[in-house]
């Protein structure tokens, strides 16, 4: 015992004499590497969205508001508008989250309170492999086996039931059957996103405490009366902010959706007739595009990130209102 | 049952048995299994109408476990599982065919920590009964009045019934948990060590709660507090390593157990 305390005496002294002042210099060049990485990104920003915008300046000079109210895209006339790009980015971003959300919700609540504990690794594993696909890939698959089977078997017979109906009559109605669409775009980014949000809203719900969940089936709730009262509320805050997640992705996703949402530049009330979304639009024309074209290009850039803005700020005020609720 | 009773001194006097109250649950042969693990061995007990037992025991002794027994809470997962009788009112709700969620409303149970739900306070006390009531919002408005008073929260909550449950303090929300409890009018009421996260003076306040419960609810106690047990059960039993040691009226137990064992951990030579 004694010799310890010794032997520990000794090691103190020993670590005094060794011991040496920080160095100052080390530690500002930290500090200015750490607000130099900050500020390159606010500056980075700001370039792409200083040039976006110089850019497609010439093109909101040209066509000024009406830029956002004229669906025309003709590269002979030079008449361009961005009405069905943006109508088009929205719908299938929109319909990606109507079909996405409550199948990521449902994965979730799947996982984290119905699935037998042998399953639970494998099933999670396979939806985060999902989000490992590239977009190429799903536009791939969208195009050649997806689209021709969603033509023979949901648009044909659709359409065939729908027409001449009121509102269904429109919105449902196929004039070409291609397969490829807004809805089509819609649910190849339901797919895309999906992994996600469930991954994202998985989590959440495995971090609510056991003894929440018990108390509210102690109180004689059903599985469906604790998720939707007591569990989902209780991570509505991130929740949303998986969504948001999503439907950032969605926006702004090129590659699958220039595959399937069929490229057409017409303004029509069905969601199952081509379109075309700002990213889709921007990723055909681009190469060949110069002049008035390109900076109408530029333009619906700008739009997309307006858009894309919007979004967070919205998901900023919802959270917020969630958390004070 | 004023305020004054509620001293942290052991007062045995006050708690005197009433030995010939009936029996409403009674619990015959019961096994207890944590997959393999054998957590409850053959445990026979009765509990008396409008009593409060207490449950104590060092921790893993499976007081715990037996609570968990009287509302199913453990089916939950699918691993763990009871074999034996419990008998509420001569029926046995271990038998496969008893509806759990009706159960669970006969049954009420308070946490060790306090788990307000993501709603407001209103909300919290009104959840309950929606689910198995019908009752039109004047009524409601009255139960929840009501059970918000029985749990002492009412005065402090009357004029914030929209707030978020999570706002109020510990100890409000743990009455909280009491009211919305008490709001479903269940047969027992299980307390799954209700004070441990608490302060002393909530702890106070939610002990003299409980004491007023007792006219109407019979009432089961986890507790690791000795004195907590002496100051507000009328029966206690000691648990060990997964068996019943020794039950018996609270006085009798505290000053002359039988056992030596309920004497060494009463005593705090162990646990």
């Amino acid at each position: 015992m004694s010799a310890l305390t010794e032997t520990i005496a000794l090691d103190r002294s020993r670590t005094r004499t060794v011991r040496k002042a920080p160095s100052r210099s080390l530690d500002t060049l930290f500090r200015t590497f750490s607000y130099g990485a900050a500020l390159l990104v606010l500056l980075v920003l700001a370039g792409i969205l200083g040039s976006i915008l110089y850019g497609g300046w010439p093109a909101f000079r040209e066509f000024g508001f009406g830029f956002l109210t004229s669906s025309a895209w003709n590269v002979g006339t030079e008449q361009y508008g961005a009405l069905v790009a943006v109508i088009g980015t929205v719908a299938s971003a929109f319909l990606a989250l109507l079909i996405g959300v409550p199948v990521s919700l449902g994965i979730a609540v799947f996982l984290t309170q119905l699935c037998p504990g042998w399953a639970r690794k494998p099933v999670a594993m396979t939806i985060e492999l999902l989000a490992a696909v590239p977009s190429i890939i799903y536009g791939m698959w969208g195009l050649f086996v997806f689209a021709p089977l969603f033509a023979r078997f949901i648009e044909i017979p659709v359409s065939n039931v729908v027409e001449g109906l009121p509102i269904v009559g429109t919105l449902l109605y196929a004039r070409v059957p291609s397969g490829v669409g807004v809805l089509t775009a819609g649910i190849i980014l339901a797919i895309m996103i999906v992994p996600f949000i469930a991954s994202i809203a998985r989590d959440m719900l495995d971090q609510i405490p056991t003894v929440l969940r018990e108390s509210a089936y102690g109180i004689g709730c059903t599985t469906w009366e604790v998720v939707r009262h007591v569990l989902v509320p209780q991570a509505a805050v991130s929740i949303i902010g998986a969504i948001m997640l999503g439907l950032g992705r969605a926006l702004g996703e090129t590659m699958a959706v220039t595959f399937v949402v069929g490229n057409a530049n017409r303004l029509s009330a069905s969601i199952f007739d081509p379109s075309s979304t700002i990213a889709s639009r921007i990723a055909n024309e681009f190469n060949e595009a110069d002049g008035l074209q390109l900076n109408a290009l530029m333009a619906l850039g700008c739009i997309l990130f307006v858009i894309t803005f919007v979004v967070l700020i919205i998901a900023r005020l919802l959270t917020r209102r969630v958390k004070a609720a | 049952m004023n305020a004054a009773s509620a001293l942290p001194s052991v007062e045995l006097t006050r708690n005197r048995a009433d030995e010939d109250g009936p029996v409403r649950i009674a619990v015959k042969g019961l096994n207890f299994y944590y997959g393999s693990f054998h957590g409850l061995k053959d445990v026979n007990l009765n509990f008396h109408d409008r009593q409060v037992t207490a449950l104590i025991g060092p921790s893993g002794c499976g007081k715990s476990t037996l609570l968990r027994c009287f509302n199913r809470i453990y089916s939950l997962y699918p691993e763990q599982r009871a074999e034996g009788e419990i008998l509420l009112d001569g029926e046995n709700i271990l038998d496969p065919s008893i509806d759990l969620n009706e159960l669970r409303s006969r049954i009420g149970m308070v946490f060790q920590k306090p788990t307000p739900f993501p709603m407001s306070i209103y909300d919290n006390v009104a959840f309950g009964l929606r689910l198995y009531e019908k009752l039109p919002k004047a009524e409601l408005d009255v139960r929840v009045e009501e059970s918000l008073r029985k749990a002492a929260l009412w005065d402090e909550v009357k004029d914030k019934l929209r707030q978020a449950g999570t706002g109020l303090s510990g100890g409000q929300q743990q009455r909280l948990c009491i009211a919305r409890t008490v709001a479903q009018k269940p047969e027992v009421i299980l307390f799954d060590e209700p004070t441990s996260a608490l302060d002393p003076i909530s702890t106070g306040r939610i002990e003299e709660l409980i004491e007023q419960l007792r006219d109407e609810f019979t009432i089961v106690i986890v507790t690791h507090n000795m004195q907590q047990a002496a100051r507000i059960s009328q029966f206690t039993a000691f648990m060990y390593l997964g068996q019943l040691i020794e039950f018996g009226p609270t006085n009798r137990m505290f000053m002359n157990p039988a056992e030596q064992r309920t004497q060494d951990y009463i005593t705090g030579r162990f646990g």
